[in-house]
């Protein structure tokens, strides 16, 4: 008894620890960030290989889930004999909660692993040491860029991925299903609202997008500098930041939806 | 004497196990030192406390005046830039390229020209031999051949101060005697002041000027290779001639060998 409640207290220290050490290495990202020019090079570099690389899955995933969401959404409306609202149907879903959540969660996937990896093996193979011994800060110079960079790569892979997904959803509806090309674009144009729609669901990638490579980065950074401790490092990644995107995703939309 | 590094009363702990307990050294400028010991001891632990990648649980390290974990950040970084280091496993970073790997001190503590960079880079990697090998990566590089590059790094900046962790392991006999000499030439032409970690007591002793051996998380014994040799007290004589019999434990500490094997006999080891 005395025992579960120690493992509780000592789960619940460990916890407030690690949001002590995340919090205080964004600290260290965000305020100790010398000479901005030369690091925008290296935001540049991590803008390729966090969002570039990353453009392939992000295209082909977009493209199926509209054709998906599509196939599925004719089916569905055909019932109610509302199949117009087809258009307004995918754009919504995909704009407002799959677009963002999506392309979170496969980032945290594709680049979060590779980020967490990268810098765990960094650590473990003495390179962070001996960069600080050259009095370079690996935070500065590894960390940073790579938070920054998935921190813009995230909201620009979301906006790829609604225009994909939405073209997929064209593609099976006008080209397959037969749908007058027209209507299925005015039907969504009318529907669609700029603010609420559009520019929520980028609002929400942006914090994804910072959540994640924060998950990505610590977990990378206080790596036990092992094998073993890397692959827990990027697992952790991967769940913890899927989580973090899903719970976060009901908290932004109760907010977004309750007009706080 | 004129010291740049001065070790007082030096305490740490690593998980509750003390690895210093009260080390006193001094490091004289422009000398080569050496660091000697049995593996474990913690000598790689000493020159990362000196760099500061350590705090002491107590005593002090100060490097050219300056006590090492007072110092702020940027402080630190300022007195870091004169100093070289060589790390065990090298840390090369292994997604740049030799010659990048040799640029990178240049690249980010000065604003020299491009040309310029070309030349010391050249310069250093002719030092170690590697001219030849600039476009490799480091995983194509031997063992060997990554710590030349990795010497080559940290003289790149010519610091007043530069620490070798077991700069002689993996090396054949012509390029460990190359080593030996690159060293004591940087030492005398530079004045460049050297501590060197080995366990390679022959090589060792010939190029240093003063040697400290530690043990059991004290310094058993100092003084230039001479007087070492000549000092024939139990614990030294016997890391010096690699005896396996003497006062040195060559195991980690465990109970004893009787206790573990009725223990795991009884079938209620942990293990
Ligand atoms: N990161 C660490 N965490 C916990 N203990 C450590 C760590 N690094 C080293 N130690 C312990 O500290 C002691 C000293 O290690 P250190 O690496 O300084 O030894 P060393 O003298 O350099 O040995 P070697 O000659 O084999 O390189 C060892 O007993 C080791 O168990
Ligand atoms: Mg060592």
């Amino acid at each position: 008894m005395i025992n579960r409640i120690a493992d509780i207290g000592r789960g619940g220290l460990n916890l407030i620890e690690a949001y002590g050490k995340a919090g205080i290495l964004l600290y260290r990202i965000l305020f100790r960030w010398p000479r901005i020019t030369k690091n925008f090079y290296y935001v540049v570099q991590q803008i390729f290989a966090e969002g570039v690389l990353s453009l392939s899955i992000i295209v082909v995933s977009g493209l199926f889930i509209g054709m998906v969401l599509a196939l599925q959404g004719h089916h569905t409306l055909v019932k109610f004999g509302a199949s117009m609202e087809l258009g307004p149907l995918v754009a919504l879903s995909v704009l407002r909660e799959l677009g963002p959540v999506v392309t979170a969660i496969l980032f945290a996937g594709r680049a979060g692993s590779a980020l967490a990896a990268e810098i765990g093996l960094m650590k473990a193979t003495d390179q962070l040491s001996s960069m600080e011994m050259m009095a370079v800060d690996p935070i500065a110079r590894i960390v940073s860029p790579r938070l920054w960079g998935g921190f813009i790569s995230l909201p620009l892979l979301t906006l790829i991925f609604n225009v994909t997904a939405i073209y997929g959803a064209w593609m099976i509806g006008v080209q397959w299903l037969g749908f007058d090309s027209g209507a299925f674009w005015s039907n969504m144009q009318s529907s669609v609202d700029f603010h609420v729609d559009v520019v929520n669901g980028i609002w929400k990638s942006v914090v994804f997008g910072f959540v994640v490579t924060l998950i990505a980065v610590y977990q990378g950074y206080f790596a036990e500098p092992t094998s073993a401790g890397i692959a827990r490092a990027t697992t952790r990644t991967v769940v913890y930041g899927s989580l973090a995107v899903l719970a976060l995703d009901f908290v932004l939309t109760a907010m977004m939806i309750g007009g706080w | 004497m004129d010291s740049l590094i001065k070790i007082d009363n030096l305490h740490f702990n690593r998980n509750g196990r003390a690895i210093f307990t009260g080390v006193n050294i001094e490091i004289p400028r422009g000398k080569i030192v050496a660091i000697m010991g049995p593996s474990g001891t913690g000598k790689t632990t000493l020159l990362r406390l000196i760099g500061g990648q350590l705090r002491p649980l107590s005593g002090q390290v100060s490097v050219d005046g300056n006590i090492i974990h007072r110092l702020s950040q940027a402080e630190l970084y300022r007195v870091r830039r004169q100093m070289g280091m060589l790390f065990q496993t090298g840390g090369l970073f292994t997604h740049l390229s030799v010659f990048e790997n040799v640029a990178f001190p240049l690249r980010e503590h000065t604003q020299l020209t491009e040309s310029m960079i070309r030349t010391i880079v050249l310069m250093k990697l002719q030092m170690v031999g590697l001219r030849g090998a600039r476009h490799l990566m480091p995983s194509e590089l031997s063992g060997g051949m990554a710590r030349r590059v990795a010497l080559a790094r940290a003289i790149a900046l010519d610091p007043d101060l530069i620490m070798y962790d077991e700069p002689f392991t993996g090396q054949d006999p012509i390029s460990m005697g190359v080593l030996v000499r690159l060293i004591r030439d940087l030492n005398k032409t530079l004045g460049l002041t050297t501590i060197i970690v080995s366990h390679d007591v022959p090589d060792t002793l010939s190029i240093a000027d003063y040697v400290y051996v530690i043990s059991g998380g004290n310094v058993i014994g100092a003084g230039t290779p001479d007087e070492l040799q000549k000092n024939d007290s139990g614990e030294l004589a016997q890391f010096l001639h690699g005896n396996s019999d003497g006062p040195v434990a060559f195991h980690y500490p465990a109970p004893d060998l009787a206790t573990d094997f009725i223990e795991l006999s009884e079938g209620n080891s942990n293990l």
